[in-house]
């Protein structure tokens, strides 16, 4: 994929024939720089924007077709979006903000398994708080069960702990794994805090708008 | 429940203070335009009452070639009082008269005075003018006459302007009488009136003041006197003539019985000259400008209701805004344009219902106590107030569906933003 902010002289290139495949229960971290492109690209991969040149393929299937209304209800199905400030509707409760992908669909029947999903995350006792009444590890714990719900093919995370203490993003990053084994959930998490995540299946550096692979060293990019 | 219904209440509840504004603006729409509902159509239905009750009836008769019905009242008025439906019928006749009169030794003289012959027998079945009477009482005798309030004053030298004449000077003058020496027309005193009869003949006869009639809002015969209509007949010397019959119908009749009425009436004379109307026909002249009035005053009101679509546009945009957030999660999270343009006329849906119900039931309120307490304003005459189910029905589903076309330039404008830069919104 590519792609191209601005025309002309403002033209600038947010990421720059970026290519790789991930496999189903990958645990993935994206890492860079701020301004480096990660979160363009998770944007890219959640259907979130359009590439200016290429396309993605999620289990097969290619996205570059597809109407707006066809977006939503793939971003929906296929895919679990974790941002970097929960971004849970303040209006509803932590279980109802956990059921609402599945609700958008009409599907009435993950009210089980998203109050089993909340119980593995450790919130079983704040299914029915308002989701502005919770602490920020709380209300990221929530926004992972949201994710989860609808049984995504990815689980996207934007940046999941950035807004989080030291001790809480470890308590986050504990559950994504947690959940990535116990579920066998595919993971794409982008930060820029390498240091918090540990050991993990594989990681994509992103310098510049290219994506190279494992942690970034210039003679990764004298063999590219 | 829809998820959408359900986030689209909960929003508006945990903005309070906006929602209050919100339906505030409808109710408020709503009631004004009870409000002058229940003025002007209250005004304007108590002058078809007043006009029915005094001097029109529900159905009116009188000869459309000449001055008085040489038939005989009573074949007429024994035709209508044998239909279903007829309370009762009187005959009535009018001419214009000299009033003079004598109090404190000066003497007052009032020219033009209209002066109604009534038959106080059935009068007082037919009509409430004697219900006006308030000091003394109704006609009853060949020489009694019951006085106008604006007579009684005018021929005791109370008032100024106008045509009077007082101790014979000129009665293009208008004289300058102290009102503190003033005495109005009592019940016992004296009238002479002079009449011109049919043959050009001044005719003159003394009466005694048996009661003072006054009405609120003008519609009954204060600027007339009444007297007996044989006295009236003789006078003119047209017995047996009178000048209309009025005819009052049940309570229970309605406006399409008296059309029903009126025109078996006129189909069971029609060779007599008589024409009959309906009191919606005798009084079109005196209301059409005054129902030109009230559709102006109601328009008023509608836009004022759309004034309220505004407020509840500026709100809704509001709400928008302060969501945008929220909107891009669920956007990002899959939900389509469509869902969420639903969730915000859904919002506009809540405001219109509680909107419409509260000021539906201010309305309701405000026209039961003006029903109770026979409202009326400054000393004019009592409105007619009648709850009209079509009309609040009407306005409230009018104020419901332009709160929700006033939601639906924001809902527009909430499905275009992008989930990624609504996400970054504070």
């Amino acid at each position: 994929m590519t792609k191209i902010y601005g025309e002309a002289e403002t033209k600038v290139r947010a990421l720059d024939n970026v290519s790789f495949s991930v496999k189903k229960g990958e645990f993935v971290l994206v890492i860079g720089s701020s301004g480096s492109g990660k979160s363009t690209l998770l944007n890219m991969i959640g259907l979130l924007d359009k590439p200016t040149e290429g396309k993605v393929l999620v289990d097969g299937f290619d996205t570059s077709n597809l109407t707006d209304n066809e977006i939503s209800t793939f971003r929906n199905k296929k895919l679990g979006f974790v941002f970097q400030f929960a971004n849970l509707l303040a209006d509803l409760t932590v279980l109802e903000n956990v059921l609402l992908p599945s609700q958008i669909q009409f599907d009435s029947s993950t009210g089980d398994k998203a109050k089993e999903i909340l119980e593995k995350v450790g919130l079983k006792d704040q299914l029915f708080k308002r989701a502005n009444k919770i602490s920020g590890g709380q209300a990221q714990r929530a926004a992972i069960a949201r994710g989860l719900v609808n049984n995504p093919t990815i689980v996207l995370a934007d940046e999941p702990t950035g807004n989080l203490d030291s001790v809480t993003a470890k308590n986050v990053i504990e559950v994504m794994k947690k959940m990535a084994k116990d579920l066998g959930q595919t993971f794409i998490v982008v930060t820029h805090e390498r240091a918090q995540f540990g050991d993990v299946d594989r990681i994509i550096t992103i310098k510049d708008g290219r994506a190279f692979e494992g942690e970034y060293s210039p003679e990764l990019e004298v063999v590219a | 429940m829809d998820y959408r219904f359900h986030l689209a209440k909960r929003m508006l509840v945990n903005k309070r203070g906006s929602l209050i504004g919100a339906v505030l603006a409808v109710s408020i729409g709503i009631l004004v335009i009870n409000v002058n509902f229940v003025i002007f159509q209250g005004i304007y239905d108590a002058i078809i009452r007043d006009m029915s009750e005094y001097r029109f009836g529900d159905i009116y008769v009188y000869d459309e070639e000449k001055s008085t019905i040489e038939k005989s009242d009573t074949v007429l008025i024994n035709w209508f009082e044998r239909i279903p439906g007829v309370e009762a019928a009187t005959p009535r006749l009018e001419a214009s008269a000299t009033a003079e009169t004598r109090i404190l030794g000066q003497q007052h003289e009032k020219f033009n005075v209209p002066v109604l012959g009534v038959d106080p027998i059935s009068d007082i079945r037919t009509s409430t003018i004697h219900e006006t009477v308030g000091d003394g009482q109704y006609v009853y005798a060949r020489n009694s006459i019951v006085v106008g309030e604006s007579v009684a004053s005018d021929l005791g030298g109370c008032s100024r302007g106008g045509f009077f004449m007082s101790s014979g000077t000129d009665p293009t003058v208008t004289g300058d009488v102290d009102i503190g020496e003033c005495q109005p027309v009592r019940v016992g005193d004296s009238v002479k009136l002079t009449i011109t009869d049919q043959w050009g003949i001044d005719q003159k006869k003394r009466f005694v003041v048996t009661g003072i009639s006054g009405t609120a809002g003008g519609q009954g015969f204060d600027r007339s006197v009444i007297i007996h209509i044989d006295t009236l007949r003789d006078m003119l010397d047209r017995s047996g003539e009178s000048g209309s019959i009025m005819v009052r119908l049940q309570e229970s009749a309605s406006p399409y019985d008296a059309k029903q009425i009126k025109n078996q009436f006129l189909q069971a004379f029609p060779n007599d000259n008589l024409r009959a109307e309906t009191i919606e026909e005798s009084a079109e002249s005196t209301l059409a400008g005054f129902r030109s009035g009230i559709a102006m005053i109601n328009l008023i009101g509608y836009f004022g209701m759309g004034s309220s679509a505004f407020a509840i546009l500026t709100i809704q945009m509001m709400l928008v805004n302060s969501k945008t957030r929220e909107i891009g999660i669920m956007r990002a999270i899959g939900a389509r344009r469509k869902d969420i343009l639903i969730i915000f006329i859904m919002q506009g849906m809540i405001i219109g219902a509680m909107g419409a119900g509260a000021g539906t039931a201010l309305g309701l309120g405000y026209t039961t106590y003006a029903k109770i307490t026979n409202m009326e304003f400054g000393g004019s005459l009592a409105l007619e107030v009648n709850y009209n189910w079509q009309k609040i029905g009407e306005t409230a589903f009018i104020a419901f569906i332009l709160a929700m076309i006033a939601s639906i330039y924001p809902s527009y404008r909430a499905t275009k933003k992008q989930p990624v830069e609504a996400m970054r919104a504070v």
